[in-house]
């Protein structure tokens, strides 16, 4: 599902009004709790470009600017990581889902909770530094719970997104407000939950709201002032695309391309209105200059004869030129999606064998179909897809108001959680739900934005098991190399290390460590609440530890915390 | 947005109004003609009215507005809602968002709260209503509300009496059949 300044004529008088009432919140709610470590240290541009090859440090989300999650460092591996224990436990005020990815530098990590609050702490022993809390603004619209997964990190300033649309640059030594902008209007359906990317002077942030009939994007605001740089629209005007009949994949979609054409010749207008949310990291390419991101769903997710035709660029995998914003090209899973199976993991930029077997530039994306699929990076063109991950049935039948079972469910497959790979392994590593749904389809016309619009419903099925798996699979081949099965659906996303190690967490509280090449259960400690966010590794003082955040998740309902825990060998 | 934007719009009235329903209590004298129905700081004792203490503001605000702009029926909300200002609506919104919810003293029975918790894990009502029910946004907190408006208002959408929802309760509560909806409403009202 899974998530505009300007607002014009009578909706002036009501925004404004509402802020009068609510709040007049700028500013900041900085609590500093002891004088920053004299550690911290400025990032550079190069810092940025070579995160890849840094083991003492986590500057990205996802590791680098190729979303990786590949932690180079390899002090912990399948002969030691038997002996990793907790180190110290980090609990912030907030007893709500945590999907964050603590960026580290030098040993000072920074990390987020729901409703946007930033802690800064010495990431060897769990201390604050200072607590940042944002002044939410009085309207937020959003549909699966206050997340929040993370800062960006550039110089000396951090950037997040709130749940109120708005960009907030921090003083990453103090936690003070430097600046925010309002990103798009939150009483339109507009939210932020990912973590932001920085590049080149720019900052990189896309959108939530594919629930409420908002028009995605991806926005780059200049990194010292704020100002807009450039906007690309994941749904262009002309949304009609090829009028496909198969997905990516093949398989038929039963779409009526007749009646959609008619519909499609009186109103194309919705464009306006189709959804298409961004709201994981984008990948970045600094040798072509280009970035990568996938489009989530059509809005409304269920109703689909409202707005006919392929519904560009939703559900798609798109390349745009990361100078000036531009269209470079993109790739659609699938064309009118009635079931909210969109693209959301974030992709990756890694190398794997051609069809001709030559090694060549890739792009990859886990789906909420259960498949990896394998870009050329400079085309876009599909080299293969991956064995199924998880079960597949029925597809694709077509939502009714009774409700049509099809597998995979509507979380996916592969949700938000960001996938890992192990280059040296070729190997790609995917946590995924299994969460058997019947898909309704309820007519509704455009609420205003102000009101959640699936135009339907999904609903489980009761006699049906939900479970979860840990799926690698050789990208050269497709095929899966191993699986682990877990009890309860993945969401959270994995970490993977130049120690062969594979990390991952799960709702019940467990966070275990795999190997890499074969799947076999190293490790497990148990947090407590659901371990529903990424894991980060680093190093401070010749010592590698390995953070994850303990918070549960709404969407599964996993017990909720307020926890982050930092593992180091004993 | 600050007063000084406010001013430039042409707006200073509305928001002068608004705050001083904001700072004087004049909020709390307009609440004063909900309480009839709705009780004390929104906590109704008359089961058929609604709790309002502890809801989101932007469900109250949105749902004020959808009654007095016609898309949500009541006979007794409809002319209530009609001389509110948006600033009213915001305002009652705010208030009754901040009071706490006090428990209805429902009774609950055991068998049915188990058979409806059951069944909302089925039909995934968390993952719009957050855990617990406890609401978010424009998706009301419906936990601790009362058995007998839980289930008019489940009855309400499956029956198309109620359609403010944007179909997605309309949808939800098309495949609940009688006895589905008196558990949940039992589960919920039990939170």
């Amino acid at each position: 599902m899974n998530h505009r300044i300007t607002i014009a004529g009578a909706a002036v008088a009501l925004a404004l009004g509402i802020s009068g009432v609510g709040a007049q919140e700028t500013g900041t709610a900085t609590v500093s709790a002891k004088p920053m470590s004299g550690n911290l240290t400025s990032i550079s541009d190069a810092m940025l470009q070579n995160a890849a090859g840094d083991p003492k440090n986590w500057i990205h989300p996802n590791g680098n600017y190729s979303n990786t999650r590949y932690y180079p460092g390899a002090q912990i591996t399948a002969a030691n990581v038997g002996k990793l224990v907790p180190k110290f436990v980090f609990q912030t005020a907030v007893l709500e889902s945590m999907e964050t990815a603590p960026i580290v530098i030098n040993g000072i990590m920074f990390l987020t909770t729901s409703f946007n609050h930033v802690y800064a702490i010495d990431a060897t022993t769990g201390e604050e530094f200072w607590h940042y809390k944002h002044k939410m603004g009085p309207i937020t619209t959003f549909c699966c719970g206050p997340n929040n997964r993370g800062v960006a990190v550039s110089g000396d300033t951090l950037y997040m997104g709130t749940l109120d649309a708005k960009l907030v640059a921090l003083d990453a030594k103090t936690g003070k407000l430097l600046w925010e902008k309002q990103i798009a209007d939150p009483d339109k359906g507009y939210s932020e939950t990912m973590a932001p990317a920085v590049v080149d002077g720019k900052v990189l942030i896309g959108t939530n709201g594919g629930e409420y009939g908002i028009r995605g994007f991806v926005k780059a605001f200049d990194a010292k002032t704020g100002e807009l740089l450039w906007t690309f629209y994941t749904i262009p005007e002309k949304s009609e695309g090829v009028w496909a009949k198969n997905d990516l994949t093949g398989r038929d979609m039963h779409r009526n391309i007749d009646a959609e054409k008619a519909a499609y010749a009186k109103d194309s207008s919705f464009y306006q209105t189709l959804g298409g949310g961004v709201w994981m990291t984008p990948a970045v390419d600094l040798k072509t200059r280009t970035v990568f991101f996938v489009a989530g769903n059509p809005s409304p997710d269920l109703y689909g004869a409202i707005r006919p035709g392929d519904n560009l660029y939703t559900d798609s995998l798109i390349a745009v030129d990361l100078d000036k914003g531009t269209y470079k090209w993109h790739s659609q899973y699938i064309a009118h999606d009635v079931w909210d199976l969109d693209a959301v993991s974030p992709p990756i930029l890694t190398q794997a064998k051609d069809a001709s077997g030559k090694m060549v530039d890739v792009v990859i994306h886990g789906g909420k179909t259960g498949h990896v699929y394998v870009h050329e990076r400079g085309t876009g063109k599909l080299i293969r897809f991956s064995e199924a991950m998880i079960p597949q049935e029925n597809m694709w039948v077509l939502p009714t108001k009774e409700g049509a079972r099809m597998l995979p469910g509507a979380n996916g497959g592969v949700e938000w959680s960001p996938m890992a790979i192990n280059p040296k392994l070729h190997m790609s590593y995917a946590a995924n739900l299994h969460q058997p749904m019947t898909y309704h389809v309820e007519e509704a016309p455009y609420p205003g934005g102000s009101k959640l619009w699936l135009g339907g419903a999904f609903k489980t099925i009761p006699s049906e098991q939900q479970w979860g798996q840990l799926v690698a699979v050789n990208l050269d081949t497709g095929k899966i190399a191993w699986k682990q099965k877990t009890p309860q659906p993945l969401i959270g996303g994995v970490l993977a290390t130049a120690g062969d190690i594979v990390f991952n967490g799960e709702a019940n509280g467990w966070f275990k460590a795999f190997d890499a090449r074969n799947g076999k259960e190293l490790w497990k400690y148990n947090c407590g609440a659901g371990v529903n966010a990424p894991a980060v590794s680093y190093m401070v003082n010749g010592k590698q530890y390995v953070a994850v955040a303990a918070g549960g998740n709404v969407q599964i309902d996993a017990k909720r915390g307020n926890s982050v825990f930092v593992f180091a060998l004993q | 947005m600050n007063n000084s934007v406010l001013i430039a719009a042409g707006l200073a009235v509305a928001f002068s109004s608004a705050a001083a329903l904001a700072q004087d209590g004049g909020i709390e004298a307009k609440a004063q003609v909900c309480a009839a129905c709705h009780g004390p700081n929104g906590n109704s004792t008359d089961p058929q009215y609604p709790k309002l203490a502890g809801q989101t503001a932007r469900y109250i605000y949105l749902e004020l507005k959808d009654f007095k702009e016609g898309r949500r029926h009541d006979p007794q909300m409809e002319p209530m809602a009609k001389n509110l200002s948006s600033e009213d609506m915001l305002a009652l919104a705010d208030y009754y968002s901040k009071q706490r919810s006090a428990p209805t003293g429902f009774k609950a029975d055991g068998a049915k709260v188990t058979a409806g918790a059951k069944k909302a894990d089925e039909v995934l009502c968390t993952m719009c209503h957050s855990g617990g029910f406890s609401g978010q946004n424009e998706i009301p907190r419906v936990a601790g509300q009362h058995y007998a408006y839980i289930k008019k208002q489940l009855t309400d959408f499956k029956t198309r009496q109620r359609t403010n929802d944007a179909g997605n309760m309309t949808s939800v509560a098309s495949t609940l059949s009688e006895t589905d909806i008196e558990n949940l409403a039992q589960y919920i009202a039990n939170l």
